[in-house]
């Protein structure tokens, strides 16, 4: 039989009974989530409600005290020490985008996005270079190949950073409330290019408060509250038509105002 | 008189270069070990960095150069102050620089984890530069401090320029004129390396400004 739909692959992050807590303080109780090749997952709800959490822990960037994660065949459970091959492959399966961009502020934007496929991948710098100056003109950017990042905007400095990401050719690309620390109008460029590497059947789990892409952009939407999962689905009906009251309040909040 | 603080010119700038290399040195294990999740090497470099600290540099000296004997070695003069200034200036150092780490912002260590650095090349490429960059003023202030300080020297017998000095005021019984000049010579010495700092500090500040 053929796969009639790319995006009913295989699951490439798959996140079972996930827990986390910071001393008393529970952050996370018993979150699994299954992400489809191909898909685009949008994590909404309000600030707390551990979406940035959940998806720092698929990358180990924290350590989670309870269940698995498993991207790309890559196991790790947590509470057992990660052999370091295994989170390394894991990591390199995963690329991150952050809220706050986190480029190097001492290289230059081509040099951010070679060094990590030089001293990850083991290019060479030809070759890293090169990789690097096709992404950064697929991001319109490479007129700033050789400027530091502090020259560029907010919205180029966090499509260098996918670029970044890009370049080390991850399975899943993460990306932790991208838009959050940009203008509204600065935004838009960075969600085009998130759409245009959606259209390309990129897997993406966005971590997001941007209804429309959650809305237009996703194909899985997922609805976190104090620590879990109340609610995922089809984003469409999901906005339409919540199923849960803690849902409807925060998409009242959201989108009445 | 010239001719005295000429000659203790070359040992004030040894003294002041060798220990501060030694500083330099011995303060990164110091910084490993305040930056350590393991309580007894975190405990180990907070008590030593204290006790370097506590103690008067002049009193190190006295104790390196009076108290120490390897074997039938002593130390002479030279090498217990070098010694002595060098193993203070790296407990400084090592807080300096410990510093200057803690001011990289959390987000650059979590980029390279994210990007799947090994250690070395997080230390080597990214806090490393970054840490460099940060510590050049407190550095190059830390560096004039200790070249007045390698004066201490003096103390015992390191003839330096302080040394020379006051041996010269006391065979020419002409006093005070001599140290004027002295002080004179120090801040020839220091203004320049200020000015570099300075010039360090604003030329990467704009290639990097955040």
């Amino acid at each position: 039989m053929i796969e009639p739909n790319l995006r009913t692959g295989k699951p490439v992050v798959q996140v079972r009974n996930l827990a986390k807590a910071y001393g008393p303080h529970v952050v996370l109780r018993d979150v699994s989530l299954s992400v489809q090749e191909g898909s685009v997952t949008a994590m909404i709800g309000p600030s707390g409600a551990g979406k940035s959490t959940v998806l720092r822990c698929m990358n180990l960037l924290e350590q989670p005290d309870g269940g698995e994660i498993e991207i790309d065949g890559h196991l790790i459970v947590a509470g057992r020490k990660p052999n370091p091959k295994n989170l390394a492959a894991l990591r390199r399966s995963a690329g991150m985008v952050f809220q706050h961009f986190n480029l190097f502020p001492h290289m230059t934007v081509l040099r951010n996005v070679s060094l990590p496929q030089e001293r990850v991948l083991g290019c060479t710098r030809d070759e890293a270079n090169e990789k690097s100056m096709e992404l950064l003109k697929r991001m319109g950017l490479a007129e700033k190949a050789d400027q530091y990042p502090s020259r560029c905007s907010g919205g180029q400095q966090q499509r260098i950073a996918i670029a970044r990401a890009l370049a080390l050719g991850p399975r899943v690309m993460l990306f932790d409330e991208p838009t959050s620390a940009l203008d509204p109008e600065v935004g838009v460029e960075v969600l085009e290019v998130m759409k245009e590497l959606a259209s390309t059947g990129m897997t993406m789990v966005v971590v997001t408060h941007e209804m429309a892409f959650a809305g237009n952009v996703a194909d899985e939407l997922v609805v976190m509250a104090d620590g879990g999962i109340i609610e995922k689905g089809e984003p469409g009906q999901i906005l339409q038509d919540p199923q849960h009251d803690r849902t409807r309040r925060f998409l009242r909040a959201v989108l009445e105002r | 008189m010239l001719r005295a603080i000429a000659i203790g010119l070359p040992l004030t700038v040894l003294v002041t270069i060798l220990a501060l290399m030694i500083g330099t040195v011995v303060a990164l294990p110091i910084v490993a070990g305040l930056r350590s999740k393991n309580r007894i090497l975190w405990l180990l470099s907070r008590a030593l960095v204290d006790l370097l600290r506590g103690v008067p540099p002049v009193v190190w000296l006295f104790i390196l150069y009076y108290g120490v004997s390897i074997g039938a070695i002593r130390l002479t003069a030279l090498q217990a102050g070098v010694l002595g200034l060098g193993v203070v200036a790296a407990a400084y150092l090592a807080e300096i620089f410990r510093g200057a780490i803690s001011s990289i912002p959390k987000g650059q260590w979590e980029a390279s984890s994210a990007l799947g650095f090994h250690r070395a090349t997080v230390w080597s490429r990214i806090i490393g530069p970054q840490t460099a960059r940060a510590v050049v003023p407190a550095y190059t202030t830390f560096a004039i401090g200790l070249l007045k300080d390698s004066s201490i020297a003096s103390s015992i017998g390191v003839a330096e320029i302080v040394f020379m000095s006051s041996q010269y005021a006391r065979q020419s019984g002409e006093g005070i004129m001599v140290f004027f000049v002295a002080a004179g010579v120090y801040i020839l010495l220091s203004v320049p390396l200020g000015l570099l700092s300075r010039h360090l500090d604003v030329k990467m500040r704009k290639a990097v400004a955040r």
